[in-house]
């Protein structure tokens, strides 16, 4: 299964080095390959260097893609983590 | 021999011979490596990538429970960097298809890597370069240490490092965590400043450090013997035998020197005239109050908040600041004043203003009560904690930097916001709490007595008031000679606002370098002072000079000083002020 959606960054920092580290753990948990991908750049979410390096800021629009026999898992978790900022406090 | 300096952190003298710690790329070695030896090259690079692994996570385990809490999490973005396959897994395929020896394969990657990242425009994100290089920094130093080359990373050194000075290019908050209980002898880095990692950690272990010695690195070699002087900034490289003689005499002097000083603890700060002086002690970290007490300050003149802020992404919560501020708050017989977010300037704060660009705030910019009055989003819960926490101790607020009367009125304005909405969330707290302000603005030394109407007591911060008044550059090294607290424009200001304070009736504290130095101790009293807050380090010496003064007469002779008119008298005026036997 392959399963495609916009999403925004809405945490105030951004993709910063400690949330990129809940995001590869999280997609650790799955099977199915996790890609964020921001125009013609595109990060494995199981590479915190390749996530880093997005340099996703505050608003940055992404499109998330998973594919595998859990990707509707790895994207509701992985969807649910980026909107609730991190679990950051803005 | 060679003679550097830099900024000395403390004043103490260490003599021992230097471990280089090896966090850099200098002199990586570059060199083919035959097809039969492939394999032995890739399994050296996973070895030194293992072993990063294991170092980490044994520090991880191993953390002190006082340790910041975001520390672990740090930790956890290096593993999992390190465990990345950019860093992992594409310089193996280097070495396998290009024949070049580790470290040249880890650096032709890392170098991509920091490259790209410096082309971040977001300077925060920007900033985790800085993360990359630790961690290739680690692996290139266990990868020297296989080859057999000298100590280069701390998980490879003993347990005791007595004698001996760490020279680095500067240390991470991880270094310091794993340095902390080693008894090493000093501290020499090339980067960093007064608050740095090294200077914090130097000043918490009473061990004396200097930062900010360009190059250092590449001019002192492992094993070299040094001197490091920190009442100067200056390390000596391999001193001849008469010089090392002098430094251990000087050595043996300051310890004495000590040693009597630490005799004075119990007695009184009194003067001969039997007038109490009130010493209070500067202190920003939880391990200071140690200090404080081994000296016996009557309280805190000066908490500094700043550090709770530092070294992380967003400022501490309200309940965050509440603890650390309870902490101190129990541990403290007597005052302690609490100086409010002091940011901006030389103290680039990544909790304060993670979004702003380090050149925006200047010593002259938005910073201290003006980024706080800006902010309000950052200023109050600073203020509720305080009001919450003073329920637990004798804690009183200190504003700093204030220039206006607007910005006082706005500051006890939002202080009775706060204190109405504690009230209507029904959560305790002390309305009571003293709230000073700190005089360091010219403008605000001139026209103290409007200040001192509205405040509970007021303090003189001599640092910056000097670089203002003098109108002094303190980062442009070419103005330094400027510097000058004997000023008689600096000295009529201080008197000016202690005369402003005792008219108002309130107390007026010092606590900037002077109020910390023995020197001006006479000059001080006579000026009227009766609160001075410095250094604990400082305390026993101030407190020594107290108790060898006379208070009457003072006034006067100090007037005469403050009324000479030839330039470059007043050193030695104050000099023979000092020498006058008060037996």
């Amino acid at each position: 299964m392959k399963l495609q959606r916009e999403l925004q960054i809405v945490n105030r920092l951004g993709l910063h080095a400690r949330a990129c580290a809940k995001l590869v753990k999280t997609a650790n948990q799955f099977e199915s390959d996790i890609v964020l991908r921001q125009n013609e750049h595109q990060a494995d979410a199981k590479s915190i260097m390749g996530l880093m390096m997005l340099a996703a800021t505050q608003g940055t629009r992404l499109t998330l893609i998973t594919s595998g026999a859990d990707a509707e898992d790895a994207m509701t978790q992985v969807q649910h983590l980026i909107n609730n900022r991190f679990e950051e406090d803005e | 021999m060679l003679s550097l300096s830099g900024t000395g952190i403390g004043r103490g003298i260490a003599i021992g011979r230097a471990i280089v710690l090896d966090q850099g790329h200098n002199d990586i070695p570059c060199y083919r490596i035959s097809a039969t030896a492939l394999s032995g090259e890739i399994e050296r690079f996973n070895h030194a990538v293992d072993a990063v692994r294991a170092d980490l996570k044994r520090v991880q385990r191993n953390l002190p429970t006082d340790a910041p809490p975001e520390t672990s999490a740090f930790i956890d973005v290096h593993l999992l960097m390190l465990d990345d396959p950019v860093i992992s897994q594409q310089p193996v395929q280097t070495i396998q298809e290009q024949q070049q020896n580790a470290e040249w394969a880890l650096k032709s990657h890392a170098d991509t890597l920091i490259d790209f990242f410096e082309d971040i425009a977001d300077p925060y994100l920007r900033s985790k370069k800085n993360d990359v290089a630790q961690v290739v920094g680690r692996i290139m130093g266990e990868l020297a240490h296989s080859q057999g080359k000298q100590p280069s990373d701390l998980a490879t050194l003993g347990s005791s490092l007595a004698e001996q000075i760490i020279v680095a290019r500067d240390l991470t908050p991880a270094d310091t965590i794993m340095l902390r209980g080693r008894n090493m002898a000093a501290f020499v880095t090339s980067l960093g400043g007064p608050i740095s990692h090294t200077a914090i950690l130097a000043r918490s272990l009473g061990l004396p450090a200097i930062v900010g010695l360009h190059d250092v690195i590449d001019t002192i070699h492992n094993n070299d013997l040094l001197i490091v002087d920190a009442a100067t900034g200056t390390v000596l490289v391999a001193p001849d035998e008469p010089l090392l003689a002098q430094f251990r005499e000087l050595q043996q002097q300051h310890l004495r020197h000590q040693q009597r000083l630490t005799l004075l603890k119990s007695e009184k700060a009194v003067t001969q005239d039997g007038e109490a002086i009130t010493l209070l002690a500067n202190i920003e970290l939880p391990e200071d109050i140690e200090g404080l007490r081994s000296a016996g300050a009557a309280g805190v003149g000066l908490y500094r908040t700043e550090f709770l802020f530092m070294n992380r992404p967003k400022p501490p919560s309200e309940d965050e600041q509440y603890q650390a501020y309870c902490h101190v708050l129990r541990r403290v017989e007597g005052p302690v004043t609490i100086r409010t977010l002091d940011l901006g300037a030389d103290k680039q704060v990544d909790g304060g203003r993670p979004d702003r660009e380090t050149t925006a705030t200047s010593a002259l910019g938005l910073r201290a009560i003006r980024l706080c009055l800006s902010e309000p989003s950052l200023f109050k819960p600073q203020l509720r904690a305080i009001l919450r926490a003073a329920v637990h101790g004798d804690a009183q607020i200190m504003i700093p930097m204030l220039s206006s009367l607007r910005e006082l009125e706005q500051s006890l304005a939002l202080v009775g916001e706060v204190c109405a909405e504690l009230e209507r969330e029904a959560v305790a707290f002390n309305p009571k709490v003293p709230l000073g302000g700190m005089i360091e603005v010219p403008a605000a030394a001139v026209s103290a007595d409007l200040f001192a109407r509205k405040l509970d007591f007021l303090s003189i911060g001599t640092n910056d008031l000097i670089q203002y008044t003098l109108a002094i550059d303190r980062v442009d090294d070419s103005v330094n000679y400027l510097y000058d607290p004997l000023h008689p424009s600096v000295l009529r200001l201080i008197r000016t606002v202690i005369r402003a304070g005792h008219e108002a009736d309130i107390p007026v504290s010092m606590c900037g370098e002077m109020a910390g130095d023995p020197a001006f101790t006479r000059l001080l009293l006579g000026l009227g002072l009766r609160h001075f807050s410095m250094e604990p380090s400082q305390l026993l010496e101030i407190r020594q000079q107290v108790r060898q003064s006379t208070l009457a007469g003072l006034p006067r002779q100090v007037t005469d000083i403050l009324n000479c008119v030839e330039t470059g008298s007043l050193y030695d005026l104050v000099d023979q002020l000092n020498q006058t036997d008060s037996d």
